[in-house]
C-alpha cells in the first residue's frame, strides 16, 4: 500500500461521513445528497481496493 | 508552415481504433460547442434587443445553449481528453476499448436525444424542469432520456480509463501511479460519480413521462446535486490539464515533486462534496448554523484550485528565471514573456488563468449566505459564471485539444499565428459580457427572462447593460467559433508539408535549477484575488443595502 492508496481512502471516508450526515439531516430533502455521496464513497473504496490489487497478488 | 508539436506522448503509436475513437469524441465535443455557442449568441442578441423573435424562441435558444455547452461540450471534451491521456500514459492504448466505444455511442445518442427534446414542445431550459412539462409528460422523455444515456456514457468511459491506468500495476510493471496518472485516476472517479448523480436526477422524469412513476417532485433538490458535480468537475479537469499542459508546452514538471501534486489532486475530492451545502441557501427553512457552515465550507473549495495554480506558476517561474541571460527573465513579471505565447494553447491557458481569478472573485460574492438570496436569480449569475465556463474551463479544454489533436492526427492547427489571438479576443468579449452582466445583476436585472423591458417600466440602464451583454457575447462567440474551427481543422486529412515545421514550444525540462531562485508571482496573484474578493463583497453589501427591497429566499435554480 503506497501513497496512491492512502490518498484515496480519505476520500471514501469523507464522502461516507458526508452521506451519513445528509441522510440524517432533519431539514430539507437531503436524501439525494446522501445517495450520491454514498455511491461515491463506495466507488472510491472500490478504487482503493483496485490500487492494492497488485500487492495482494505479490503476497501469494 | 509551422508546427504546434509539443512534448506530448506519441499518439501515433496508439492502435488505429483508439485514435479513431478519440478523434470521433473530439469531433462530437467540438460540434456540441459550435451548436451551443451559436444558440448562446442568439440568446444574447434576443436579450439585448438586437434580434427580434418570439419569446419562446429565445427560451429555446437558451435551452439549446445550456444543454449543448454545459453538458455535452464540457463532458464529451473531458471524456475525450481523459481517454487520450490515459491511453498514452503507458503507450499501450486503451484497456476495455469496447466499453469506451459503448460510452461514446451513449454520449452521442444522449446529445441527439437532448437536442430533439430541446427543439420540441415547451423549452425546458437546461435543467429540464418537469413542472414545465406538467401538461405534456411525453415531452420530457427525449430530453431526460438524453441526459440518462449521457450519464451512462459518463460512467462507462472513465471505467475504461481507470482500467487503462491500472493495467501496468496489475501486470507488475509499475509500483505507483505517476502524478499525472493519479490525477487522471481521481478525475475518472469523479466523472463516474457525476454520471451517477445525473442518473439519479433525470431517471425519475423518464419514468414519469412513461407513465410508470410519480411526478418527480424533488427534481429541484436533485438538480442541485448534479449541478454541484457538473460545476466543479470541469474545474478539477482544468487544474489537471494545466498540470499536463505545463509539461507539454515547456517540458517543466512540478518543482514540488510528484507526491505533493497527488495530495493536491486528492484534496479536490475531499473538499468539493462538503461545499455542496451552499446550493441550499435559497431554502427558506435552512437553519442558520447550516448557512454559516456552508459559507465557511465554500471557502475551502478554492483551496485545491489555488494550490494547483501555485504549483504550475511557481514551477514555470523558477524554470523561466533559470534561463537567465535576459533582463526580462529576472524582473518580477518579465519572466512571463518567456513562456511560449506563440502557441495557441499557451494563449488559451493565459486567458484561463485570468478568467479563473475573476470568476473566483465574484463566486466568493455569490456564495455568501446573505447575498445569495438577493443575487441568485439575477443576471449576476450568468455574468460571473461565464468567466468559469468559457474563460476558464472551455479555454483550458480547447488548449488541451490544441495540443492533443495535432499530435493525434499529425496535422497542425490551422494558422497558429492567427489562432493564438483568438483566446484573447474571446477574453475581450468576455470582459464586456461579464462586466455588463455583473453590473446588471447588482441592479436587479433578472436572469432567464428574455424581455426585461416590463412594458417600458424597467430602468433605462437595464436595456443599455443588456445591449452591452449582447455585444460582448457576440465578440466572445465569434472568437470561440474561430478558435474551435482552427483546432478542428486538425481533424481533416493530412496535407503535404512543404516547409520544415517550426516548434512553438520551449524546452526547459532539463534546466538545472540553482538554489535560492524565488517565485513570487503565484503568491502575489492569490493575494490580489483575495483583496478583490473583499472589495467586491463590500461593494455588493453596500449596493444590496441601498436597495429598497427585502428578500427572504426564493426557489431559484442555477
Amino acid at each position: 500500500m503506497n501513497e496512491d492508496f492512502w490518498l484515496i481512502i480519505p476520500v471514501a471516508i469523507v464522502w461516507a461521513l458526508l452521506g451519513l450526515a445528509y441522510a440524517l439531516a432533519p431539514w430539507g430533502d437531503m436524501i439525494g445528497y446522501a445517495w450520491v455521496w454514498g455511491f461515491g464513497s463506495v466507488l472510491f473504496l472500490g478504487l482503493s481496493a483496485l490500487l492494492v490489487h497488485r500487492t495482494v497478488r505479490d503476497k501469494r | 508552415m509551422t508546427s504546434t508539436s509539443s512534448r506530448i506522448e506519441p499518439f501515433s503509436i496508439l492502435p488505429p481504433a483508439d485514435r479513431l475513437l478519440i478523434k470521433s469524441m473530439i469531433a462530437v465535443a467540438l460540434a456540441a460547442l459550435v451548436l451551443g455557442v451559436l444558440a448562446g449568441l442568439a440568446t444574447a442578441l434576443v436579450r439585448g434587443g438586437l434580434l427580434s423573435v418570439p419569446l419562446s424562441s429565445g427560451y429555446r435558444f437558451l435551452t439549446v445553449h445550456g444543454v449543448s455547452t454545459f453538458f455535452y461540450w464540457l463532458f464529451a471534451a473531458q471524456a475525450a481528453l481523459l481517454l487520450s491521456f490515459a491511453a498514452t500514459e503507458h503507450g499501450g492504448g486503451l484497456t476495455w476499448p469496447r466499453l469506451a466505444r459503448l460510452g461514446f455511442v451513449l454520449m452521442l445518442s444522449g446529445l441527439v436525444l437532448s437536442i430533439v427534446g430541446s427543439l420540441s414542445g415547451t423549452p425546458l431550459l437546461y435543467n429540464g424542469s418537469p413542472e414545465l412539462a406538467a401538461d405534456n409528460p411525453g415531452q420530457l422523455l427525449p430530453f431526460n432520456l438524453g441526459y440518462v444515456t449521457m450519464a451512462l456514457g459518463l460512467m462507462a468511459i472513465p471505467a475504461s480509463a481507470i482500467a487503462t491506468l491500472l493495467r501496468p500495476r496489475w501486470q507488475g510493471r509499475e509500483e505507483r501511479l505517476s502524478a499525472r496518472g493519479f490525477a487522471l485516476f481521481t478525475w475518472a472517479g469523479f466523472l463516474i460519480v457525476s454520471g451517477f448523480a445525473a442518473l439519479y436526477t433525470f431517471l425519475p422524469g423518464v419514468f414519469w413521462s412513461l407513465g410508470i412513476g410519480p411526478f418527480p417532485a424533488s427534481h429541484t433538490t436533485r438538480w442541485h446535486i448534479v449541478f454541484h458535480n457538473m460545476h466543479y468537475l470541469p474545474l478539477m479537469a482544468t487544474v489537471i490539464l494545466w498540470y499536463v499542459l505545463m509539461q507539454a508546452l515547456t517540458g517543466v514538471k512540478s518543482v514540488f515533486g510528484e507526491r505533493f501534486s497527488k495530495i493536491v489532486f486528492s484534496m479536490y475530492l475531499v473538499f468539493v462534496p462538503p461545499t455542496s451545502l451552499y446550493h441550499m441557501f435559497l431554502e427558506p427553512d435552512l437553519p442558520k448554523f447550516v448557512q454559516v457552515g456552508g459559507s465557511v465550507l465554500s471557502l475551502f473549495v478554492s483551496v485545491p484550485t489555488l494550490t494547483a495554480f501555485l504549483i504550475v506558476v511557481a514551477s514555470l517561474e523558477v524554470h523561466a528565471r533559470a534561463q537567465g541571460g535576459s533582463a526580462q527573465g529576472w524582473s518580477l513579471f518579465g519572466w512571463i514573456r518567456l513562456l511560449p505565447w506563440r502557441h495557441p494553447s499557451m494563449a488559451a491557458m493565459g486567458v484561463a488563468v485570468l478568467s479563473m481569478a475573476l470568476g473566483m472573485v465574484f463566486a466568493f460574492v455569490l456564495i455568501q449566505a446573505q447575498l445569495a438570496p438577493l443575487l441568485s436569480d439575477t443576471f449576476f449569475v450568468p455574468g460571473y459564471f461565464h468567466f468559469f465556463t468559457v474563460g476558464t474551463v472551455s479555454m483550458t479544454l480547447l488548449a488541451a485539444l490544441a495540443v492533443v489533436l495535432p499530435a493525434l492526427s499529425g496535422r497542425p492547427i490551422w494558422r497558429p499565428s492567427l489562432m493564438r489571438w483568438m483566446p484573447w479576443l474571446a477574453f475581450a468579449g468576455l470582459l464586456v459580457f461579464g462586466a455588463a452582466g455583473i453590473a446588471a445583476g447588482y441592479m436587479g436585472v433578472p436572469r432567464r427572462v428574455m424581455d426585461v423591458s416590463y412594458q417600458q417600466q424597467a430602468p433605462a440602464i437595464w436595456r443599455i447593460l443588456m445591449s452591452a451583454v449582447a455585444v460582448g457575447g457576440s465578440v466572445m462567440a465569434a472568437a470561440l467559433l474561430a478558435f474551435a474551427s482552427g483546432i478542428a481543422a486538425a481533424l481533416l486529412p493530412q496535407g503535404r508539408a512543404t516547409v520544415p515545421p517550426v516548434s512553438l514550444t520551449v524546452s526547459w525540462g532539463s534546466t538545472v535549477l540553482q538554489p535560492g531562485l524565488k517565485a513570487w508571482v503565484g503568491p502575489i496573484a492569490i493575494a490580489a484575488i483575495v483583496a478583490a474578493m473583499v472589495v467586491f463583497s463590500a461593494l455588493a453589501f453596500e449596493l444590496m443595502q441601498a436597495l429598497p427591497i427585502a428578500a427572504t429566499g426564493a426557489a431559484g435554480n442555477h
